[in-house]
């Protein structure tokens, strides 16, 4: 009958964590049942032979999946950063007998320059037109009707200028699009190269991460 | 930021769920080897170990809001860790467990030094025995037969983990450590004497 009560104790003795007063019990136990000194022999026995049971080894199973994905993003930003800061800067890439050149500092002040100054002539010469014809007006304040067709005509010439500047502020305006949009394609080109190359470096910490990113849909999707 | 190594399981967790995501990089860190350990000698296989830990983490780490403070953390992974073997097993119930095959391969255990290649060959005869007469133990013996003696787990952190009570642990515990010397001895091991029937 004691042998069964004591059970509980023998077990914590057995794995240490009997405290002192279990650790009596069943050592004044023992040192009376056979049986359960056998008993204890015998466990004692049969936890060394567990312990040949081993581990293979194995690489590292889990990886916690921000780390890299926190990185990686970082970098990305980075890059993107230095690529926006540079099309403010107005870097220049040029394309000269096979080389390509690249330009750091501001580029189109000219070009903007020139921009203000056809701007600016062209309304001058607007406003002067408008001068003239406000002039006519004031000075034939009465006009045959014979002389309608004469300002009918100057009012024409004044909507034909007026189309010829606008025709060339586009065209002015076109060719600084064309040049923004190609230094705009350069700036994407090497951040994206800037990627592949991170992606190079670091393709087996994207491919885990990208394997992480499925266990955690798969484990956030909701279960059937 | 503060080093994560000097704080408590249950500090990285308030850690991590005050928004420090790395804290719960430091437990995967300090339990992920152990954790892999368990499920391996729960379901026999490498390759699923390291599926199941991947997948006990993952959800550990989505369920950290759900993780209450009385019991210890090590103690709910385990629960979780276990809860996943255990569906796994029944899916692909009828299966063998430990793959033989596996424990036989030289050089895929841990080498001791100093023994002799006859000790070596005897002791991954052994280890192969072992492996199998704990893999045909009932599931919930088998179960406290690893996670005491290979996670070296208190009675209590057991009890936790599989959520039943310390005596149901022990009783369990008393019943496996039976049926593998039996096991044992029928294979021709050294044995104990056999012990005195357990009480109900």
């Amino acid at each position: 009958m004691q042998c069964d009560q004591l059970r509980d104790d023998r077990l914590d003795v057995l794995y240490g964590e009997g405290d002192a007063a279990a650790r009596r019990r069943v050592e004044e136990h023992l040192a009376a049942c056979e049986s359960c000194r056998e008993e204890m022999a015998g466990l004692r026995s049969l936890r060394q032979d567990l312990r040949t049971w081993r581990l293979p080894v194995t690489r590292a199973a889990f990886r916690a999946p921000r780390r890299g994905g926190r990185w990686l993003p970082l970098a990305a930003g980075f890059l993107l950063a230095v690529g926006a800061g540079l099309l403010l800067a107005g870097t220049e890439l040029r394309y000269e007998q096979g080389v390509f050149a690249l330009r750091l500092g501001p580029t189109d002040a000219p070009l903007r320059e020139a921009l203000r100054e056809h701007e600016a002539r062209a309304l001058a010469r607007e406003e002067a037109h408008r001068r003239e014809l406000a002039a006519l007006r004031a000075s034939l304040p009465e006009a045959p009707r014979g002389e309608g067709d004469l300002l009918a005509r100057v009012a024409e010439m004044l909507k034909e200028s007026e189309a010829r500047q606008g025709a060339r502020l586009e065209t002015t305006l076109a060719r600084y699009d064309q040049q923004q949009s190609a230094q705009r394609r350069y700036d994407m080109a090497r951040i994206a190269a800037g990627l592949s190359y991170l992606d190079g470096k670091n393709g087996q910490h994207v491919a885990r991460t990208t394997e992480l990113m499925g266990y955690v849909l798969q484990a956030s999707a909701p279960e059937n | 930021m503060k080093q994560g190594m000097g704080r408590s399981d249950e500090e990285l967790v308030e850690a991590c769920l005050a928004g420090e995501e790395s804290a719960f990089d430091v437990l995967v860190g300090r339990w992920e080897k152990r954790i892999r350990g368990a499920i391996y000698r729960l379901v026999g296989s490498d390759d699923e170990a390291r599926d199941l830990c991947q997948e006990a983490f993952l959800k550990a780490y989505k369920n950290l809001g759900t993780f209450k403070q009385e019991a210890r953390f090590s103690s709910w992974l385990y629960q979780i860790a276990l809860n996943l073997c255990r569906d796994r097993m029944r899916r692909r119930r009828g299966r063998t467990m430990v793959s033989l095959d596996e424990l036989e391969e030289g050089g895929t255990t841990v080498p001791e030094p100093g023994p002799s290649a006859l000790d070596r060959v005897h002791e991954r005869d052994l280890s192969r025995l072992v492996a199998g007469a704990i893999a045909s133990l009932p599931e919930e013996q088998r179960e406290v037969i690893i996670l005491k003696e290979y996670q070296d787990l208190t009675f209590l952190e057991i009890a936790q983990a599989l959520d039943v009570p310390i005596s149901t642990v022990k009783t369990r515990l008393y019943r496996g450590l039976d049926q593998l010397r039996v096991r044992l001895e029928r294979q021709g091991l050294r044995g104990a004497a056999p012990l005195p029937a357990p009480t109900p």
